[in-house]
């Protein structure tokens, strides 16, 4: 871990359309937090239309998932070529929807009204670290300008059905991925961008849509003016005509 | 830089959200009935095609059925959807029918996988004023086994419509969901209905249970 740089990253969620019409909450949320200059925690989480209280499902979900990773990491023994990053994955997983269980019974309700998708991650400069359950994706870009898929969105049959963490058998069929790469640049997302930003259905990634962003990451000066903008781009016309759903978007870039 | 105009987007086929309509066109549906389901045909379409996305992302098969099954109209986007008018005669190989409604689902879903386009859980449409009458009855029966067998996997969904006159104690035999009967002859207010619930399933994305429209136009 000798490289001298650092995360910047910038992100988004904005209410999709079709959820505006229906005077439904946006029920997608994100966060991210730099434990150092290098090390990067993100995740990503996406709730069920159909369900009532999902914003709130989506929101614990990430809250809990980084708060689990942040300790596992900083518990965890110094040399970072060597954490156990599955198992921390899986922990802040578990933690998420033991989280999700214990507020369906404060809230008094059916633990499906908190149903919700969970994407999450540890960048480092000398790897990427994935768990993912439902749909979204996460794609890196690493140095020598190789665009890749960390994770693809998960589906049954149809469309318009994806795997939540809720499900008996969610933790130990989510997709974790460790990449050992030197990554450049990191985009999460939710599913509301998987039609613009993949090619489907075999989720790889359309260079063109992603090329663009990390540059703009890369070259943030002026973190509010650059939330505006990529809200403004997650708002506009173009986008929108495409895609009515809830919109999420996480960009990072290794400056060095 | 300006977002909005450098970044490209992944070209991907429109998602397919599949409705066979399987409709009665035997001798009883005569006169007054078969026009009112030609004019509520049309009204569909018209209530289609003024949602952006649906218009792209319905697609739109009707058999009929009398003395004869007839695919007459193979899927086609709601915007490329015309219409046809039917005429009515004969007696109601409703059995034989829907087998071929559910072929034609399991056709067309493979021609979507061939092609890489994701799509929606079918829906079969039924309407009918009568009950089978002509075919065998193992016709029939093989085709309720079958209609059972998909809707417990997940891979249709089967509704029927009961028109005055229909026998609705034998439709309950034959599909899973139970049967709605229409008020009157309002194919109108029916088919706007479902153009809404299409439009919804449509424009849904991770909801396994769509929330459809309350029907005004029948009762169960």
């Amino acid at each position: 871990m000798n490289s001298i740089g650092f995360w910047q990253v910038i992100s988004a969620s904005v209410t999709g359309k079709s959820h505006e019409k229906q005077n439904i909450p946006c029920q997608d949320a994100q966060g991210y937090k730099r434990l150092s200059d290098h090390q990067l925690i993100f995740a990503v989480a996406d709730g069920a239309g159909s369900s009532k209280l999902s914003d709130l499902g989506a929101n614990l979900a990430v809250k809990m998932a980084l708060i689990t990773l942040e300790e596992k990491i900083t518990m965890g023994v110094q040399d970072a070529d060597i954490l156990p990053w599955q198992d921390y994955l899986k922990a802040a997983l578990t933690a998420a929807k033991t989280a999700i269980e214990a507020e369906a019974v404060t809230q008094e309700t059916e633990i499906r009204e908190l149903a919700t998708t969970l994407i999450l991650g540890i960048a480092t400069p000398e790897l990427v670290a994935v768990a993912q359950v439902g749909d979204g994706a996460i794609v890196v870009e690493d140095k020598t300008g190789n665009i890749l898929e960390l994770t693809i969105p998960t589906s049954g049959e149809y469309l318009n059905e994806t795997v939540f963490l809720i499900a008996p058998n969610a933790i130990e069929t989510a997709q974790i991925n460790l990449w050992k790469g030197q990554p450049k640049y990191l985009a999460a997302f939710s599913d509301g961008l998987q039609m613009l930003a993949l090619k489907m259905p075999e989720g790889k990634p359309h260079h063109p849509f992603f090329s663009p962003l990390f540059k703009f990451v890369e070259s943030i000066t002026d973190e509010t003016d650059a939330k505006k903008q990529l809200m403004g781009f997650l708002r506009s016309p173009r986008v929108t005509e495409r895609t009515d759903d809830d919109l999420t978007l996480i960009l990072a870039s290794f400056n060095s | 830089m300006r977002l909005e105009e450098a970044v490209e987007f992944a070209e991907n086929p429109e998602p397919r959200c599949p409705c066979v309509l399987l409709l009665d066109t035997s001798a009883s549906m005569q006169g007054v009935p078969i026009e009112a389901l030609n004019d509520g045909l049309m009204t569909f379409r018209n209530d289609l095609i003024r949602d952006e996305l649906a218009k792209k992302r319905v697609e739109v098969a009707i058999i009929s059925f009398d003395n004869q099954v007839k695919i007459v109209q193979d899927f086609v986007t709601a915007d490329q959807f015309e219409p046809p008018v039917l005429t009515a005669q004969g007696q109601t190989f409703m059995g034989t029918a829907i087998s071929q409604a559910l072929d034609l689902i399991a056709a067309r879903k493979s021609e979507y996988r061939n092609n890489g386009i994701t799509y929606y859980r079918p829906w079969v449409f039924m309407i009918t004023d009568g009950e089978p009458q002509g075919e065998a009855d193992r016709v029939t029966e093989q085709a309720a086994r079958r209609i059972q067998e998909e809707e417990l996997k997940k891979q249709v969904a089967f509704f029927a419509v009961g028109v005055e006159g229909a026998n609705l104690d034998r439709l309950a035999q034959i599909v899973q969901r139970t049967p709605l009967k229409l008020k009157g002859l309002d194919f109108r207010e029916m088919f706007i209905w479902l153009s809404a619930s299409m439009q919804t399933v449509s424009h849904s994305k991770i909801d396994e249970q769509v929330a459809l429209p309350p029907p005004g136009w029948g009762t169960v």
